[in-house]
């Protein structure tokens, strides 16, 4: 579904990400773990557009999507849920979500995902006219899911959703995305630092190391790998 | 003061407020959007002086319409503004400020060459005589500007808060990158903004050009209260910016009345800087995390 070939990104003339290859399909979860200053957001970066790379190519079903607008990304079918989660915060919860929805037209279709999207976050939907700047860090990565959700997307892309949360409420979103996969088969792609979760609830992994892929594989057996266990389990 | 003297003041306070809220909500929302003051924005409110000049003084066309034509002339140039001198400029704070500033004098110098630099253009007033209330009497066209600031300023609402292109335009001014995220699409927004900015201060120099001298440099005067009511409000803070506007309003007519009108620009400088003193993010702007 989405395809990275020797992508490299470069900010200036420092590059942070040096040409990295790896392939999501449809359907499943795919993560990118690895320590701070890897080039994890940047990546992501590239994918939606934000920040175009130099040299490589992406391409979503089939089709080459570097060199695409930010706008145009998201029509294709492209949802990102952002680093630091940006919810607009002088606007409502039920507004953050309206802007999710932005480029859908049928009215009755967007009423009908805004009440699935509520199944999964109810608390969502008692607090809708509540300004999303005022909400707790893990209330705003919900609207910052629900906002990407409302666009009916495709592929999901989550930037450490679990950033900043307390390990009850990085529960709470980690069963949150194993429902949005489990229930709606959802294609996602998950960056995490927090490479437990990430590999418990991936079926596959890559661990960048600045601006490389070090090594990728099956989730499962990442996860019992002793290298993978020493650094980013902390066993 | 006398009761009369003080309801007439009050009254001209309100309506100078009223203007001022419907230039400076321009300059906010291209602030908020853009992140670039627009130097030009005085001279958009001479160009609407000028449209009212034009289709009412020259052409005889009835006055609403004349004000109403401002509104999509203006309105153009502000798009165009944007599509010419604020996007190729966007990623440089110093371009962004010498190309407004070079348009406000382009603008000045067409308009002089159009209609004439010396004399003043006088506009006759359509709505002769005077409220009368209390005893103070309150020319019309005057008591005119701010039930039109009012429809103006309600309809610029509802299209932030109830409709899906103005909600996109918060959502911009709030986090540009984000907005691109969601299908946002970034161009067409400014251009919005831009349209609207251009057509509020358009529509504010229409309704003041009976009772104002309509000259090509009369946006100097306008321009320097509409930047005290946007940083006093908050720079991209559309309440703010109304808020501020009210205020002024009051300080510049009460100490014009009470003194002289350049005792009241420096009593509205300093009243800037004691709010920014208290409240360095202004009335109602929000501190960026
Ligand atoms: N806007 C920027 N300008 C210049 N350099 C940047 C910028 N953003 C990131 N970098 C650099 O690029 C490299 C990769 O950063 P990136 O944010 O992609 O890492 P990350 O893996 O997402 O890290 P984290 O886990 O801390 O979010 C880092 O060295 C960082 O300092
Ligand atoms: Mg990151």
């Amino acid at each position: 579904m989405l395809k990275l070939d020797d992508v490299v990104v470069h900010y200036g003339t420092v590059a942070a990400v040096k040409g990295i290859s790896f392939e999501v399909d449809e359907n499943e979860i795919v993560t990118l773990i690895g320590s701070n200053g890897a080039g994890k957001t940047t990546t992501l970066a590239a994918i939606t557009g934000l920040h175009q790379p130099s040299t490589g190519t992406i391409s979503f079903e089939g089709d080459r999507i570097d060199h695409l607008a930010p706008e145009k990304i998201n029509a294709l079918g492209i949802a990102m849920v952002p680093e630091g989660r940006r919810v607009f915060p002088q606007m409502t919860v039920l507004e953050n979500m309206e802007m999710g929805a932005y480029l859908r037209t049928n009215a009755a279709r967007i009423r009908h995902d805004m009440e699935e999207i509520y199944h999964h976050f109810p608390i969502l939907k008692e607090r809708r006219s509540q300004l999303a700047g005022t909400m707790s860090g893990g209330q705003q990565q919900m609207v910052a899911m629900a906002r990407a959700l409302m666009s009916g997307p495709k592929l999901l892309l989550l930037d450490e959703p679990s950033l900043g949360l307390s390990p009850i409420m990085t529960q709470e979103i980690a069963k949150i995305i194993r429902d949005l996969h489990r229930e709606h088969g959802r294609t996602i792609v998950l960056v995490e630092q927090n490479a437990r979760m990430a590999l418990q609830l991936a079926d596959h992994a890559f661990v960048m190391e600045t601006g490389k892929i070090a090594f990728g594989g099956k989730a499962d057996d990442l996860r019992h790998d002793a290298k993978i266990q020493e650094t980013y389990l902390g066993v | 003061m006398e009761i009369g003297l003080l309801i007439q003041t009050i009254a001209n306070s309100i309506a100078a407020g009223s203007i001022y809220a419907v230039i400076a909500v321009g300059l906010a929302m291209a602030f908020g959007v853009m992140k670039m003051a627009n130097f030009a924005h005085g001279e958009f409110f001479m160009c609407g002086a000028y449209v009212v000049y034009v289709f009412y003084a020259l052409l005889g066309w009835p006055f609403p319409a004349a004000v109403l034509m401002s509104i999509p002339i203006v309105g153009a140039m502000g798009v165009v503004t944007e599509r010419l001198i604020f996007r190729p400029t966007r990623s440089n704070v110093l371009a962004g400020f010498m190309a407004t500033a070079g348009l406000a004098f382009v603008l000045q110098v067409l308009v002089g060459q159009m209609w004439g630099v010396g004399l003043m253009r006088s506009v006759p007033t359509p709505y002769m005589g005077a409220a009368d209330i209390a005893g103070a009497k309150i020319g019309w066209q005057r008591v005119l500007v701010i039930p039109a600031a009012i429809v103006m300023l309600s309809a610029l609402w509802f299209f932030l808060y109830r409709v899906k292109h103005g909600k996109a335009l918060r959502a911009c001014a709030q986090d540009p990158d984000t907005a691109r995220l969601q299908g946002i699409g970034i161009n067409r927004m400014t251009m919005l903004a831009m349209g609207i900015s251009g057509a509020s201060a358009g529509l504010a120099g229409a309704l003041l050009a009976p009772i104002h001298p309509v000259t090509p440099y009369m946006g100097h005067g306008v321009i320097l209260t509409a930047f005290i009511v946007v940083v006093m409000g908050g720079m991209e803070s559309i309440a703010g910016a109304v808020l501020a506007a009210i205020l002024l309003g009051f300080v510049h007519t009460f100490v014009t009345t009470l003194s002289d009108a350049v005792t009241a620009q420096m009593v509205g400088v300093a009243c800037m800087a004691a709010v920014l003193v208290v409240r360095p993010q202004g009335l109602l702007g929000r501190v960026k995390a």
